[in-house]
């Protein structure tokens, strides 16, 4: 069951948009930013019933995107960092290796202290600043080994 | 029509036609994955990709419709190298474990590797797998997903054609897996179309898992035997056991698509339960005996009961079956007391038959959706007959038209309606006759002498949308939808049947529109498979062959009750049919047979009535016989035989006969074959019944196969549609709830309860109402309840359904644990009920 105030947060949302069914994108975070970070099936089923959809449909739109995380839990940091061709041309390669040496896990798994949850993503849009990541809602642009180290640092 | 060039051939097509079906009609293969003609097309796959002169990139036949002057390639180097390629990809992670798949031997992938694959794949990483182990998706559905070729068939079928929208696509690209809601177990309408639409081994069917292959299987044609929509299948056995039913693209009104009861039901055939000998009661107990001697025993009873006799023959039978039971009875026996139906009354049927201009031959499904407006009434076409629900479904969503619903009970085809109405149950007829009101009072000069207007046209309009249970406002929307432009359909369902009293509000409605100069088609739905072919064939007792007048009229099968009870009729011949089971007031059924002196039932199973009979006659399935059945619509379709009847069951026909025979040897005709040209010389509906056109295989799209329609009767006058009423018990607070009964989505009558799987589908009763009256009484989905009626009462799972009107419980008519007739008695109104946690 959703909080009261996202509730209320999600009806204002849906006024956006013509179709209910529409909402579903900006419902679904809603919902994941209540459980804290991920998505679970009573999450989905609610959503649905809120919708009028069906709970596939609504798995299926959840599913379809790398930011939305069903039944994964990650850590209080999600970090999603850039493999595709520009950041990879710029070394996101070497980044995320040194990242998986810093916190001590690989992609894809979660620190024993649930703090930080590495995993790759495609394109972010913001090749410019390539190589870049995102943490939770923000985006970490034109990084170095060094500006990672200060980033975590500071997060930890 | 435009004119393009297929591979420098020149032709002509209506515009807007897909290149790829314009190419198919031209002679030209184009393999395709993600196309299926009656759904919307997504061109994902694109392995239709044809070159067109003048553009670079290679398009998609599937989505791309022809323009004028198009000069179109569809074998070039470059196309062969584009689908080589789009193969190589999909077998990137393809398993490749072809010799343990299911689907082997009729695998699309594989055929079309074969032919335009490469034979070698460069990818040389891991293959990614969504799964170890293939996982059990429904009692009937097991799937794997690590051969998914991502054309999203099954996820369009279940929402496009299904209505279900229970399937989805789970991730993107090579990740994306066709499932279920966190791939957690279906409760869905289980009937397998995401099953047969899957061009490989993803979606498959477990109760065939791993029995065979398919090229050792035999098949023949046939048509489903279970609701009247008649769906064409393919039966399959294999060492003497059907283990398949599938349906084929582009052959029937169905094409691909079955329902639950259709694509699982078959294996009743291959029950250890069937009978297989005749039996006859010597001392009280039904013993074993020779076929000579069951019917000696029968001919010196009937003998002895002269014209003291009766016949039921079930509506599942074939035409040529039910043809020789009337004319064993009206001809050779001389008795006019035969009926094919323990539920419906004589009148009622004749009053429905009038109504729905069933004598003016058959009207295509298709036809009748292509009206600007289609009312859908006393019917639960979703669960009743669910295919025709599908056709309805697809076509609403293709073109603009005013759908409307009128049903008690909310169903899945609600969500394609332009309105829904919810009247009170059994008002069906109110319903209509408010609706005739509204278009009375806008056309008073046109209406005026149109047969049955004096009925209502002083009618307060309140009263009867009071009556009906709906608004005024409702009741005008109807009627403008109905008077407004263009032509009007109706599909009218067995509700009129069991609430005789309804049928001149049918009948009137359709006179006002027909005089106000619309074009009215008219669909009736019905429950068994050859319904409308029983009494086509003069199976009833006021008609005879093509409706035609009869000399004496007969006894129907509650009247034949009724005369057995006081001794007046002597002996009753039942074919296929359980009356016990079906008539409304079991008691009274079993007291009145108990009364005759001679019982002879013919049966696949020991039915609740053949228990009781003197002799018991091992009978065929549809799978055993060769014949014709007519569905709803009129359509004379053929089933073919697959199997011999088992042991020494005999066909149907032949045992008709050869009672006939006890008689007289030269009753006939001796065989299928020429019984149908009997029926064709003597009854003008089936003149052109021809068995040449009924399994030919249609061009996709062009499932109304018109031919195969009967023609206009033209001599119905007889027909007696007198003294229809329906009679409810007053509503009492003990008794809250008006009991309805039908089918239920995964049943028909009782044959389907000998199909194990769907038994494992559904076993037990249960009892459904509204969501709204569930929670004013406390209850819950899935509790146990007591329904308690005045002379019954019963435990039942409780099942709730959102959006049904008020006051009605229903309960299908399928359960053995719940006989729902047990409810009724006779002589009194449809029963009411009391429903309380258990
Ligand atoms: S069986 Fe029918 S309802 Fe169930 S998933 Fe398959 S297509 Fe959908
Ligand atoms: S499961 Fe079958 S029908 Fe569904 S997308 Fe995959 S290959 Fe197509
Ligand atoms: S039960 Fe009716 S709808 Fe279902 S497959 Fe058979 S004929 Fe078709
Ligand atoms: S490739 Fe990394 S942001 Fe576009
Ligand atoms: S068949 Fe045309 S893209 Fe799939």
């Amino acid at each position: 069951m959703f909080s009261d105030k996202a509730k209320e947060e999600i009806q204002q949302v849906l006024k956006k948009y013509p179709n209910r069914r529409s909402g579903v994108m900006d419902v679904l975070r809603i919902a994941q930013r209540e459980r804290g970070g991920h998505l679970v099936k009573e999450d989905m089923e609610e959503i649905a019933r809120i919708l009028g959809m069906q709970t596939v449909e609504v798995n299926a739109s959840a599913a379809f995107y790398t930011m939305y995380n069903v039944e994964k839990p990650v850590g209080k940091y999600h970090i999603q960092v850039c493999r595709n061709i520009s950041c990879l041309l710029l070394g996101a390669e070497n980044l995320i290796k040194h990242m998986e040496r810093e916190l001590n896990i690989r992609v894809g798994e979660t620190t024993p202290d649930k703090k930080f949850t590495l995993s790759t993503v495609e394109c972010l849009g913001s090749c410019g600043t390539a190589p870049m990541m995102q943490i939770n809602d923000d985006y970490y642009e034109n990084l170095t080994a060094e500006k990672i180290d200060k980033i975590l640092k500071d997060l930890k | 029509m435009s004119t393009v060039k297929i591979n420098g051939k020149e032709v002509t097509v209506k515009d807007g036609t897909l290149i790829l079906d314009a190419a198919r009609d031209a002679g030209f293969e184009i393999p395709t994955f993600c196309y299926q003609a009656d759904l919307m097309g997504v061109g994902s796959c694109r392995m239709c990709l044809v070159e067109i002169e003048g553009q670079k990139k290679l398009q998609p036949s599937c989505i791309t419709p022809v323009l004028h002057g198009m000069s179109i390639h569809t074998e070039t180097p470059t196309v062969m190298s584009a689908r080589a390629s789009m193969l190589e990809f999909l077998l990137a992670n393809h398993a490749l474990d072809c010799p343990v798949c299911d689907k082997g031997g009729e695998c699309e992938l594989q055929d079309m590797v074969y032919k335009y694959g490469p034979h070698k794949g460069r990818h040389a990483e891991p293959k990614f797998k969504f799964q170890e182990k293939d996982y059990v998706l429904s009692p009937v559905i097991i799937k794997n997903s690590n051969r998914c070729v991502q054309c999203m068939k099954c996820v369009r079928v279940c929402g496009e054609v299904v209505g279900a929208n229970v399937l989805g696509a789970l991730g993107r690209g090579d990740h994306q897996e066709e499932t279920s809601f966190l791939r957690s177990f279906l409760d869905c309408d289980q009937d397998g179309n995401c099953i047969e639409v899957c061009p490989v081994g993803c979606f498959m069917r477990l109760p065939y898992r791993y029995k065979t292959r398919p090229w050792d299987l035999k098949g023949k044609d046939t048509v489903c035997p279970y609701c009247a929509t008649g769906c064409r299948m393919v039966i399959e056995e294999r060492d003497g056991i059907v283990i398949r039913a599938k349906a084929q693209l582009g052959v029937g009104l169905n094409s691909e698509t079955l329902c639950a009861r259709g694509r699982f039901g078959f294996d009743f055939i291959n029950s250890p339960e069937r009978l297989t000998k005749p039996l006859v009661k010597r001392f009280g107990t039904l013993e074993p005996a020779s076929w000579e001697e069951a019917l000696g025993v029968i001919k010196d009873n009937f003998i002895a009961a002269g014209k003291n006799i009766g016949g039921i023959a079930s509506a599942r039978l074939t035409d040529e079956e039910l043809y020789l039971f009337q004319k064993l009875f009206r001809s050779m026996l001389g008795s006019p007391n035969i009926d094919s139906s323990a539920r419906w009354a004589p009148e009622a049927v004749e009053g429905f038959i009038k109504a729905t201009g069933m004598d003016e031959g058959g009207a295509s499904a298709f036809d009748c959706m292509e009206s600007d407006t289609v009312l859908i009434t006393g019917t639960h076409l979703s669960d009743e007959n669910p295919v025709t629900d599908y056709i309805v479904r697809r076509i609403s969503a293709g073109r603009a038209m005013n759908l409307v619903i009128a049903s008690p009970r909310a169903m899945k085809l609600d969500s394609s309606a332009s309105q829904i109405v919810r009247h009170n149950a059994a008002a069906e007829g109110h319903l209509l006759d408010a609706v005739t009101l509204s278009v009375y009072g806008g056309n008073v000069d046109k209406l005026r002498d149109v047969p049955g207007i004096n009925r209502i046209k002083d009618a307060r309009q309140d009263d009867l949308a009071g009556k009906a249970g709906c608004s005024a406002d409702d009741i005008k929307a109807i009627a403008r939808k109905l008077t407004g432009e263009g032509s009007v359909g109706l599909f009218a369902g067995t509700e009129f049947l069991r609430y005789p009293g309804s049928i001149p509000g049918l009948a009137l409605l359709k006179n006002a529109l027909k005089a106000l100069g619309k074009k009215v088609t008219i669909i009736p739905v019905l429950d068994r498979a050859n319904q409308r072919g029983a009494w086509e064939m003069g199976v009833h007792p006021g008609f005879g062959p093509g409706y035609s007048p009869v000399k004496e009229r007969g006894m129907g099968c509650a009247d034949m009750l009724e005369a057995a009870s006081s001794g007046e009729l002597q002996a009753l011949y039942v074919v296929q049919s359980d009356i016990v089971a079906m008539h409304p007031d079991e008691n009274f059924v079993r007291g009145a047979l108990s009364g005759l002196k001679f019982l002879v039932v013919q049966d696949c199973f020991m039915s609740e009535t053949a228990r009781l009979a003197n002799v018991v006659l091992p009978a065929s399935s549809f799978a055993e016989k060769d014949g014709i059945l007519t569905n709803q619509e009129g359509r004379a379709q053929i089933i073919r035989k697959l199997l011999p009847p088992p042991v020494k069951a005999k066909r149907d026909i032949d045992i008709i006969r050869a009672v006939g025979e006890t008689f007289d040897r030269s009753f006939g005709p001796k065989n299928p074959v020429l019984v149908l040209d009997e029926i064709r010389k003597e009854v003008g509906m089936y003149g052109e019944v021809s068995l040449a056109f009924n399994n030919k295989r249609n061009v996709d799209n062009k499932l109304d196969l018109k031919e195969a329609l009967v023609k206009p009767a033209g001599l119905a006058e007889g027909l007696n549609a007198s003294g229809l009423e329906t009679k409810l018990e007053p509503k009492t607070d003990e008794h809250p709830f008006l009991l309805a009964t039908g089918n239920h989505l995964f049943h028909s009558g009782r044959l389907s309860r000998k199909s194990p799987t769907l038994i494992g589908l559904l076993k037990n009763a249960i009892v459904e109402i509204s969501a709204e009256d569930a929670s004013a009484l406390g209850l819950m989905n899935g509790d146990k309840v007591r329904i308690k009626g005045r002379y019954y009462e019963a435990y039942a799972t409780l099942h709730t359904r959102s959006g049904s009107k008020g006051g009605v419980a229903f309960i299908a008519e399928n359960y053995d644990d719940v006989p729902v007739n047990r409810f009724f008695r006779r002589g009194e109104g449809v029963p009411r009920v009391s429903i309380t946690k258990a």
